[in-house]
């Protein structure tokens, strides 16, 4: 009965940890990808470069502002003429047509449309784009991950703690004889339950740590393979978190799972 | 020692299991509950160790009401009631010895008082050679002879047997009873629950007769069958009490 404990242990956690290791690297991915967009800003086609630094270092002040970079007209400028190289006839264009332009990170992905407003009020700004459609539409699929992966997580919590309960209900109803003969002969309920308990413990640790090992195991054979298989953006799906503490939060969940199982279902047993 | 006061219970089943039993058991009596199937012999054992309590009335061991005590006192009281059961209901995986060392520990006796005590139970019951086996390797006479002394190895005052006999030949079951008479004997009270009429003729002590429930005779020194020609005086025995 011990090793049917242990087992069940063993597996509904791997299958919670390699869960939530999945949810959380979704998570982590589709918040990289909202913290990928950026803002463009486009100064006056003419504005001069102390106006452009003017307004470089008010975008810097606003305290949603990550990074500010003032991109090189003339770089910007041989870029463009690279590429249209073939394309458009360019020998009649002289000086540098470009606008000055700046990049700007936002501190926080989610308030990237919250700072554009800000920088567009700025004087000197003449245009800014935030590719806010886009940025809506994905920042949407983040919080659809999320949600959808804290229900399911949620879900797969209570499943787990069902299952790992029943199996130590199991094992307390093939002791059933034993437990009533030690309430027969005078035992406390504390008596009989503490080791019961511990016994829960013990069952749900060594459970989660095999669980532990099955995770570990799992996720680096299926990080190898998705490096190997898959593109670069998708290659990163690490949760992010760090893996030492949440293997250490697996095994102490699988003991408190362990202890509250055996806490309610000895109570039945308890009753005279 | 244990009283019974108007004391009824009904399953939930509804069943009627005992109706208006009154019993008064002194210190020191040897007292057999006969009965056919279901009349609620165990169902009154059951009441005085707390396994059960009434619908009505009440229930009182050594001048306490065991119907009024918390859950939480009930291991207490249980430790002062000896009881062995027709399935001798041992720990299988441990030993005679450790079965009787079990009780001791669960009731906190001290290291040097176990082997003491339990040698002490084991040679009365005649069980002493037999104490490193596991029950499975017993007989049923050697089965209940243990289950006999983990029952008294706290010496309780009161020891309680339900069905002893009934898994057993009739010389096994005499040699049973004779132990339980030799406990008596030494000043426990002792409740046996029984249909052996073998046992119950051969003894002769104090009868106590259930039929459906309520108590028909009680006779200080009586038979497993009540004779004929002494149902009158049977009738006003009870009139009496």
């Amino acid at each position: 009965m011990a090793v049917a404990s242990v087992s069940t242990v063993a597996l509904s956690m791997a299958i919670l940890g390699a869960f939530l290791l999945l949810v959380l690297g979704s998570h982590r991915f589709v918040e990289r990808q909202l913290a990928q967009f950026e803002i463009a800003v486009f100064l006056p086609v003419g504005a001069s470069p102390r106006k452009a630094d003017e307004v470089r270092d008010a975008i810097r002040k606003l305290p949603l502002t990550k990074h500010v970079e003032l991109l090189s007209r003339e770089k910007e400028w041989a870029e463009f003429k690279r590429s249209m190289n073939t394309e458009i006839d360019l020998g009649g264009v002289t000086g540098n047509p470009l606008p000055y332009a700046l990049h700007v990170e936002s501190k926080d992905s989610r308030k990237t449309n919250v700072l554009a407003d800000q920088i567009g009020r700025i004087d000197g700004v003449a245009h800014v784009t935030d590719s806010r459609e886009t940025y809506g539409r994905v920042k949407a699929l983040a919080d659809l991950v999320k949600i959808l992966g804290f229900v399911a997580a949620l879900i797969l919590c209570f499943t787990t703690i069902f299952i790992i309960s029943n199996a130590i209900r199991l094992t307390l109803f093939a002791r059933r004889h034993e437990i009533k003969i030690m309430q027969l002969v005078g035992a406390t309920n504390w008596f009989i339950r503490v080791p019961l308990v511990l016994e829960g413990i013990v069952f749900g640790a060594i459970g989660a740590a095999v669980a532990v090992g099955l995770v570990s195991l799992g996720s680096g054979y299926i990080a190898t393979m998705v490096q190997e298989r898959f593109p670069p953006m998708l290659r990163d799906l690490s949760s992010g978190i760090d893996r030492g503490l949440f293997l250490t939060s697996l095994v102490s969940g699988g003991a408190l799972i362990g202890a509250l199982g055996s806490l309610i279902s000895i109570r039945r047993f308890l009753q005279t | 020692m244990i009283e019974f006061c108007d004391v009824s219970l009904a399953y939930p089943n509804g069943v009627q299991a005992l109706s208006d039993v009154n019993l008064r058991v002194a210190r020191g009596d040897f007292v057999f509950i006969v009965g056919p199937t279901g009349s609620g012999k165990s169902t009154l054992l059951g009441l005085v160790y707390r396994e059960l309590l009434p619908t009505q009335g009440r229930v009182f061991v050594a001048g306490q009401d065991v119907t009024e005590i918390p859950q939480s006192a009930v291991p207490y009281l249980r430790r002062r009631i000896g009881v062995c059961f027709q399935d001798y209901k041992l720990l299988p995986q441990k030993t005679v010895w450790e079965n009787l060392a079990f009780v001791l520990r669960v009731t906190s006796v001290p290291r040097r008082e176990i082997r003491k005590r339990i040698s002490e139970a084991l040679d009365l019951v005649g069980m002493m050679h037999r104490c490193d086996s596991c029950p499975a390797e017993l007989s049923g006479g050697e089965q209940q002879r243990a289950s006999i002394a983990r029952a008294l190895v706290n010496n309780p005052p009161i020891l309680i047997a339900d069905e002893p006999t009934g898994n057993l030949d009739p010389d096994t079951s005499w040699g049973i009873i004779q132990i339980l008479s030799r406990i008596n004997a030494r000043g426990t009270t002792v409740l046996v629950a029984t249909h052996d009429n073998q046992v119950v003729d051969r003894l002769i002590r104090r009868v106590v007769a259930l039929d459906g429930g309520r108590i028909v005779r009680d006779q200080d020194r009586g038979l497993y069958h009540h004779p004929p020609e002494s149902e009158s005086l049977c009738q006003s025995e009870l009139t009496e009490s």
